[in-house]
């Protein structure tokens, strides 16, 4: 039986504590009496019979949905859309359960004898994937046959010819989406929902839609209202989502919703039983056995031995061995709404009361990098963006009071995936760091930029405006922190960040008495596993 | 008098450069004239000669032993200040009638040089008659001064001979969109006053590369829209006119880019980031490089020279001087004697916070 | 010097180290009842025989079938969620089948896992039902009929939770072409209550079909297919004709596009297995169509390598 996530009380006899930090580790002390620490749920049981989980679910849809089979038909068109390579996080050991849907849905599409199949990748401005994560996240069979006549294709926002301009909501947002989607019989969604901000209308609305519908959500204004965005209920992201998913609605988009869950099991369960390498990860300190803390120091020693090149291809190439806990299709409310029950019951820890002081450790990887670098922008949208918002109710730290995170936060991009992120380190960040004013002054030049355009279509670049997204992302957590830390970072980077560089946690909890006054609540939010924290 | 001289024939581990006493140099002819210099300014070309990184072309244009100096404010025997406009062309020579050159007023380009009844010298500085600034005392010809205004310091006059050589590189860029400013050194700097002066005739964009945060600052005070690292120029000049890459080549570029490095890297880079049909411009003393000039060929731009000034930009820099309070970039003066110790903080000037370093000899003794 | 002859020195040997002469007139008994489907081998599951087919298998076997038929797995992904013992059902062209699919099993199959195999053919000696037994994990089916010794000790080892690997069409193929599925797999799944695996092997028949001697090394495809169970009620005959169909609709997959394969599945319109209702040299002519399409190449990484 698993055991749910719950808050530890430090006291004198507590060991040191895990902090991811990039591709590392560092265990720190926290101050006993005033420190505590949130420990994510222990993963949750996984489905026994994920297909017959799937084909239950494709039969007996929730909402006002016919089951799949009715819906299909030959000579129809049909479209199946499905998450890219930013989920899971970390991607999923084969096979992945995208794969097994996208199987499933056609399986049912042969059956109905339906030709004319085409399969998106719904990534709106991140990259394009590769052949390789695209076989990974479809399967080689569907990649085989689908890929070779261009039906299995990476959505493109800034191809005019494809997209296709539905209208606007009744706040004057455009919607704009893939032609192909809007102009099928039926668009089949497949999520995973790795947090509670993903799926809903959310997927379609921004996965297959371009700038020109984006920039409505995705803005300053809007996050900084959205509190959290991980919360769909009190998100102002998921507000107009929801408004364009009504405008699809209404413009004849029939989509089918299939929304699965994963999961904690982020480093190996079966490492909690004995093996694995990196089962520690996910287990509390002092239930380290002596064999998980000789594999922690032969880990961290082996590591400081790797080249930084071959530290990070040596994390970039983990899978992880999630359990599928539900699979939900349908209608999109009704299966989202089912999906938050899922994810809540995997993630939800209850905390009571907001710390002056809130300490997480950055992981090697967030949504954009996989297979790449996380460069300073990322380090800033992991910690302020995702992991600040993982939050229901209030954010963990009070306003005012100190972020701390724990990353190398080299001064590096990946040339290929992040251009235009290199020019808005260099040339905006220099400048500054207010997202109001970023967003003001620089982000049309950014996201109408023919290079940039350039190479988000051909190449594997994010798009020329992503940087300024993931700087919003973390605009509502700017707004309300007194004081940002990153210990171990860079210090170069992490000033051009507008944080403030510490070289050990002493340093940084010293640093934080000037903001919050001696002797302040310390709370570490110990994640990833992932865990939302529920304030009260 | 003591001076400071290059001697010929020193192995440049050891430096050809030393402190001496030596006799003051007699004036050659008439129109000549004493000046006892205050402040003389150590330039880029001076460290150069003193590290033995100087081309080999300057040899016949040069006379050795000679004392160091062309930036140079001094007093003259009649009480007032002047500044030496240090270039040794037809005039001074006493060549008769003028060169082709000096006859429009283009003295920076004489054909003189090395004739005439003086020594060779190109500049006042690298010539053995006339004595240089790094010293209590030197001869100018007449046409050489330039009279400094009673309300302007002796450091604001210092940098009046670099800024004429700015002066003269603004003029040269002309009126253009963007220009691109590799280095911001003293040259560099001043450049960037300059075609902010308006003397260029309105430039549009004006991005410049500096290394160390002073230069940065200097750089942005005196109206560099954008300062970058020079690792960051080909981004911030794609970002900044939305070309296109091949490689480390844009597809466009700025309209001119004024090379105050001088380097092989520098030119190189100058190359990759100007337009087609553009312009580089070498304002700091290239020396022998290698380079490939496929793009030029094939993007028909320009690698032009610039050197020197004339009158006319002596007398527009005596203005910007003025106007910009350019005094300020003199961070430190040393008397001769500490001369290793002056050469060391001007070869690490950005390192160091420093732009302008020069002699101070208004306490010398005068002998 | 002159070298004996083989004559001379067999010659030269006699009784006791060679077989007894039968007096004419004398009737000998037939071959010992030990033989053939009544063959036991049980010993080939003990501790030490297990061990040494797990040398055999990865020392010899896993590296020779590397060199000879450099096969290219497919499908596993569809066993994920199978556990306990199963019955592998593969078609037939050649010998190399069996060691080709017994390293081609993934874990935790692959070290427990018996063969049926022809009690006739593979335990007609000694010699050959003690490799059998020991490289293959044999056990002797009878395929003229279903007996009810073979299908019992079958269905006892899975019952213990042993696996086990069958070729139903009960031969190698004569021609390239496929024969039609017998009944034994189906009913030890509907009889032991587990899963069928179809599996699809294709190349093997160029490396050695049946009938030759010499190996011709190739290139082969292992696909696995989803597991089935027999529907409730279902006869084993049905279930063995829906096992074929299944193969048959993997073979489609491999010579063309999954989805493709699917379709034609879903309408019952897979090409069979046992090709085209024709003269032989049609047959024959229509095989050498059946062209998997080429295997794709390793995408090299797109971008610096950091």
């Amino acid at each position: 039986m698993p055991r749910p996530g719950f808050v530890l009380e430090v006291d004198g006899s507590t060991p040191p504590l895990l902090f991811h930090s990039g591709e590392g580790f560092r265990l720190e002390k926290l101050p006993a009496g005033r420190s505590r620490v949130v420990y994510p749920a222990e993963p949750l049981a996984p489905l026994d019979d994920v297909d017959g989980a799937i084909r239950a679910a494709l039969l007996a849809p929730l909402g006002d949905s016919a089951p799949l089979p009715d819906l299909l038909h030959p000579g129809m068109k049909l479209t199946i859309a499905f998450d890219d390579v930013s989920l899971p996080l970390p991607k999923m050991r084969r096979p992945d359960i995208r794969s097994r849907v996208i199987e499933a849905v056609l399986d049912l599409a042969a059956a109905a004898g339906v030709d004319d199949v085409h399969l998106i990748a719904a990534l709106a401005l991140h990259r394009r994937m590769t052949e390789d994560e695209l076989r990974h996240a479809v399967g080689d069979r569907v990649y085989d046959a689908f890929a070779p006549s261009g039906a299995l294709y990476n959505h493109d926002a800034e191809d005019p010819d494809q997209l296709a301009y539905l209208g606007t909501t009744d706040q004057g947002e455009e919607v704009e989406i893939s032609k192909r989607a809007a102009e099928s019989d039926l668009l089949v969604y497949v999520n995973i929902n790795i947090v509670a901000m993903d799926g809903g209308h959310k997927s379609t609305a921004t996965g297959l839609s371009s700038y020109r519908s984006l920039r409505h959500h995705h803005n300053v204004a809007t996050l900084e209202h959205s509190r959290s965005f991980m919360d769909r209920h009190r998100s102002e992201l998921h507000h107009s989502n929801w408004r364009m998913g009504d405008v699809l609605k209404a413009a004849g988009v029939k989509v089918f919703q299939i929304e699965t869950t994963l999961n904690n099991d982020t480093f190996g369960l079966e490492a909690l039983r004995g093996g694995g390498p990196l089962g520690m990860l996910q287990k509390r300190e002092w239930e380290w056995t002596a064999r998980d803390r000789a594999a922690f120091v032969a880990m961290q020693a082996g590591l400081g031995r790797l080249s930084p090149k071959n530290r990070r291809r040596t994390f970039q190439s983990w899978e992880a061995p999630y359990g599928v806990t539900s699979v939900q299709a349908g209608e999109v409310d009704a299966v989202h709404e089912r999906t938050l029950e899922h994810v809540h019951a995997q993630h939800l820890v209850p905390v009571e009361g907001q710390t002056d002081v809130l300490t997480m450790g950055l992981p090697y990887i967030c949504p954009y990098n996989v297979h790449s670098i996380m460069n300073p922008i990322l380090v800033m949208c992991l910690g302020l963006g995702y992991f600040f918002n993982l939050y229901r109710g209030r954010p963990l730290v009070r306003e005012g009071g100190v972020l701390i995170m724990t990353h190398p936060t080299p001064w590096e991009f990946h040339p290929v995936h992040h251009p235009s992120y290199i020019d808005f380190f260099e040339q905006v960040l220099a400048d500054t760091t207010d997202p109001t004013e970023i967003e003001a002054r620089y982000e049309k030049q950014f996201a109408e930029d023919e290079w940039y355009r350039h190479l988000y279509r051909t190449s594997h670049a994010y798009h020329g405006v992503h940087p300024f997204y993931m700087w919003y992302w973390g605009a509502h957590a700017l707004r309300h922190l007194g004081q940002v830390t990153i210990v171990g970072g860079d210090p170069r980077a992490v000033r051009r960040l507008g944080f403030r560089p510490a070289t050990s946690m002493a340093d940084a909890l010293e640093m934080a008495s000037d903001v919050v006054g001696r002797e302040p609540t310390i709370t570490h939010f110990h994640n990833p596993p992932i865990l939302m924290a529920d304030v009260t | 008098m003591v001076a400071s001289r290059v001697v010929p024939g020193r192995g440049a581990s050891v430096g050809p450069l030393r402190l001496a006493d030596v006799d003051p140099p007699e004036p050659p002819g008439d129109g000549w004239v004493r000046l006892r210099p205050r402040l003389a300014g150590i330039c880029g070309s001076d460290l150069a000669t003193i590290d033995g990184r100087s081309s080999r072309y300057f040899e016949p244009i040069v006379s050795f032993p000679f004392t160091p100096g062309h930036e140079v404010v001094g007093d003259l025997d009649d009480g007032g200040r002047a500044v030496l406009v240090p270039v040794l062309a037809c005039a001074a020579r006493g060549v008769e009638p003028p060169c082709r050159q000096c006859a429009t007023g283009a003295i920076n380009r004489c054909e003189r040089v090395a004739f005439g009844h003086l020594e060779p010298g190109l500049q006042t500085g690298f010539c053995a008659d006339t004595g240089g600034g790094w010293s209590t005392s030197l001869v100018a010809h007449e046409s050489q001064l330039v009279a400094v205004p009673d309300g302007l310091s002796d450091e604001a006059a210092v940098m009046v001979e670099p800024t004429a050589c700015a002066v003269h590189a603004a003029g040269v860029v002309g009126a253009v969109d963007t220009v691109a400013v590799l280095g911001a050194g003293t040259l560099g700097l001043l450049t960037i006053a300059a075609l902010r002066a308006g003397t260029g005739a309105g430039v549009g964009t004006v991005v410049a590369t500096a290394k160390h945060p002073v230069q940065r600052r200097w750089a942005v005070e005196l109206g560099a829209d954008r300062v970058v690292a020079p690792g960051e120029l080909a981004r911030a000049v794609r970002a900044a006119t939305g070309s296109w890459r091949l490689g480390a080549q844009l597809t466009g570029g700025f309209d001119v880019v004024v090379d105050c490095v001088g380097s092989a890297e520098s030119i190189a880079q100058g190359l990759s980031v100007v337009a087609p049909g553009g312009t580089v411009v070498l304002v700091g003393m290239p020396g022998h490089t290698a380079l490939d000039l496929t793009p030029l060929w094939h993007r028909e731009t320009s690698v032009r020279g610039c050197y020197a000034y004339d009158r006319a930009d002596f007398e527009a820099a005596l203005d910007l001087v003025a106007a910009a309070d350019l005094g300020r970039l003199v961070s430190a003066t040393y008397p001769l004697d500490r001369y290793p110790e002056a050469v060391e903080h001007a070869a690490a000037a950005g390192q160091r916070d420093a732009v302008k370093i020069a002699f101070d000899l208004r306490g010398e003794r005068r002998r | 010097m002159k070298r004996p002859s083989a004559g001379s020195v067999t010659g030269r040997v006699g009784f006791p180290y060679r077989a007894p002469t039968v007096p004419a007139g004398v009737k000998v008994p037939t071959e010992s009842e030990a033989l053939g489907a009544h063959y036991d081998t049980r010993w080939a599951r003990s501790f030490g025989a297990r061990w040494a087919r797990t040398v055999l298998l990865e020392g010899a076997v896993r590296p020779l079938v590397r060199l000879v038929a450099d096969p290219d797995r497919r499908g596993y992904d569809r066993l994920a969620a199978l556990d306990g013992p199963v019955i592998f059902a593969a078609n037939h062209h050649s010998h190399v089948d069996a060691g080709l699919l017994l390293s081609s099993l993934p874990e935790p199959w692959r070290y427990k896992v018996f063969t049926g195999a022809a009690a006739d053919y593979f335990f007609s000696n000694r010699v050959t039902a003690t490799l059998s037994a020991l490289a293959l994990g044999a056990i002797p089916i009878e395929r003229s009929e279903v007996t009810r010794r073979s299908a019992d000790e079958a269905a006892a080892l899975i019952d213990d939770g042993w696996s086990m690997v069958i070729f139903p069409e009960g031969g190698r193929s004569p021609d390239g072409w496929g024969q039609r599925f017998r009944g034994g797999a189906a009913y030890l799944s509907i009889r032991c209550g587990v899963p069928v695996v179809p599996v699809h092997i294709e190349g093997t028949g160029q490396i050695l079909p049946k009938g030759t001697k010499k190996l011709r090394p190739g290139r082969t495809r292992v696909t696995f297919g989803r597991p089935l169970r027999p529907a409730d009620g279902e006869s084993s005959r049905r279930f063995a004709a829906r096992l074929e169909q299944e193969v048959a609709a993997l073979a489609d997959e491999v010579a063309g596009d999954w989805y493709t394969a699917r379709r034609r599945a879903h309408a019952g319109t897979s090409p069979p297995l046992t090709g085209p209702d024709a003269g032989a040299w049609r047959r024959t002519w229509a095989l050498s169509q059946r062209r998997g399409r080429p295997r794709p190449a390793a995408s090299p990484p797109r971008w610096p390598k950091l």
